[in-house]
């Protein structure tokens, strides 16, 4: 009985002390944001330093991008060729792939990606910058580490993660279409046609403001765990996990709020 | 030194309290710093001296009591409005706190290049008469992690005076150092004392506080238990002082 009690009481303590990790982030990172968005409009503007990070973090993810939207259409093509084949609905194999990576595999897949290349780098490279004491000789010269550091990221993901979907899109959609025209016989002109020409300007929309949001979640995560980083090595690599989990964690669950929502939207 | 107290404080410290978390670290330090003077600020590990030291440029903020710069309060200034003072005030840090990714050359061009309106030539003359003054001439091409720990430091003292500023705070900046590279950074403070420079040294050196020093503070349990110069701390009665300048358990 009494290891009964101990244990729900270890499961008690837990659950709290997730609840006010949490809860700290939420404030924290708000606050980050907010610090962010009043000196965005402040000089200096450190436009080196975003295209340096659209560089970066951008453009260097593309091809881990590539691989994931290249592999989720051919695996979604042949999923669901031999699932509608047995109903004799092959041919919808386009139509279906072609939305679903629009709206929901494309956004969601890379961005998981990107959070797991981007923030954890993020984290990685502000934590050693903060146990090194690089941020604060950044303020003791008279700089501000928001403009320089959180800043360029922030707006180089905001830019750079829907660029990257609309990649991973145009790429599924490819990758669909091999596997359609090699596996299951459908012409690619047929699948061009019901895969691109039968979406919806919303589809293409939709996938695109989660991506934008998505970029900033990943972002400020990073962001925010690199800044408050402490204890040495060890507090980096502790930082650096919480970065790609949070972050991971928090783009499926805003997924299915912004799904829902736009849902309700779209029905309207 | 007898004369110091009938300047004017360049930097006043008031009633200073601060804890982190449950650990109390300071609980009412009164200091005053006068211009031109080294001050060496003294005492065990955990004592506060390196926060204090933070606190006078704005890294750190007191729970209570008032720091003033020229008769400017500190601690109520936003970051935004403390960047003017930290073009005056200069830190050195323990370790250099070098921007790694940046060379040598980039790391002492950073305030210049943030603060003034010098054309890279005129940046890249100063970066190399300020290396030169500091023997680090042949390292600007190189990157902080191909330079030793004393070079490290040099090049982080060599960055925070480059803008010639009015006060420059050290944060043990000899501690682990072999003798040559803290003979380099003693001969820079006292060059620096020559032109004018006020400082204040953190350090548990004894041999630095003991060359450079004009003034010692010593603090022990949140409190400043000795102030006065040198000879007065080197002669002191105070058991505390005494025992730890002679590094026996106090």
């Amino acid at each position: 009985m009494d290891r009964a009690k101990q244990l729900f009481l270890m499961g008690y303590q837990n659950s709290l002390g997730f609840l006010v990790e949490f809860l700290e982030f939420l404030g924290g990172s708000f606050n980050l944001l907010y610090a962010s968005v009043l000196s965005m409009f402040r000089k200096p503007f450190y436009f080196r330093l975003f295209i340096e990070q659209c560089y970066i973090l951008g453009v260097k993810s593309s091809s881990i991008v590539f691989i994931t939207a290249l592999s989720t259409g051919m695996v979604m093509s042949l999923q669901f060729g031999f699932g509608l084949e047995r109903f004799g609905g092959k041919l919808y194999v386009p139509k279906v792939v072609g939305l679903s990576i629009m709206r929901e595999l494309g956004p969601v897949l890379s961005c998981l990606m990107i959070a797991a290349r981007v923030g954890a780098g993020i984290a990685a490279e502000l934590g050693s910058m903060n146990v090194t004491q690089q941020i604060d000789a950044i303020r003791a010269l008279g700089t501000d580490p928001i403009k320089r550091l959180v800043i360029p990221r922030v707006l180089a993901l905001l830019i750079m993660t829907p660029l990257l979907t609309v990649f991973a899109d145009l790429v599924g959609i490819f990758g669909g279409m091999f596997i359609s025209s090699a596996e299951l016989y459908i012409h690619p002109d047929f699948y061009y046609h019901e895969a691109i020409l039968s979406l919806k300007t919303s589809d293409f929309l939709v996938g695109i403001i989660k991506t934008s949001f998505f970029g900033l979640l990943i972002a400020l995560t990073g962001c925010y765990y690199g800044m408050k980083t402490q204890g040495g090595t060890q507090g980096v690599g502790q930082a650096t996990t919480r970065s790609v989990v949070t972050s991971s964690l928090l783009i499926v669950v805003s997924d299915f709020v912004m799904t829902k929502l736009f849902w309700i939207f779209e029905r309207k | 030194m007898r004369e110091l107290p009938t300047k004017k404080p360049l930097i006043e410290i008031r009633g200073i309290h601060k804890k982190f978390g449950t650990k109390v670290v300071h609980r009412g330090i009164d200091l005053d710093i006068y211009p031109g003077e080294v001050l060496a600020l003294m005492g065990g590990s955990g004592c506060g001296k390196s926060v204090l030291l933070r606190m006078i440029v704005g890294l750190e903020k007191p729970d209570q009591g008032t720091i003033t710069f020229n008769e400017q309060p500190i601690e109520s200034l936003s970051e935004e409005n403390l960047v003017p003072i930290r073009k005056r005030i200069a830190y050195v840090f323990q370790y250099g706190a070098l921007f790694d990714s940046f060379s040598i050359e980039e790391n002492l061009a950073y305030p210049l290049r943030e603060h003034t309106d010098f054309s890279e030539g005129q940046i890249h003359e100063k970066v190399m008469t300020t290396l030169d003054r500091l023997g680090l001439r042949g390292t600007e091409k190189l990157y902080p992690s191909d330079l030793s720990g004393g070079m490290q430091r040099r090049v982080g003292v060599a960055r925070s005076i480059i803008m010639n500023p009015e006060v420059i705070l050290y944060d043990e900046p000899t501690t682990g150092l072999d003798p040559f590279n803290t003979q380099q950074i003693l001969k820079i403070m006292l060059q620096l004392k020559k032109q004018g420079a006020t400082s204040v040294l953190v350090t548990h050196d004894m041999h630095a506080i003991f060359s450079v020093t004009d003034r010692v503070a010593f603090l022990k349990d949140g409190q400043i238990l000795a102030l006065g110069t040198k000879e007065e701390i080197q002669n002191s009665s105070i058991k505390e002082v005494n025992s730890f300048i002679h590094g026996e358990a106090y």
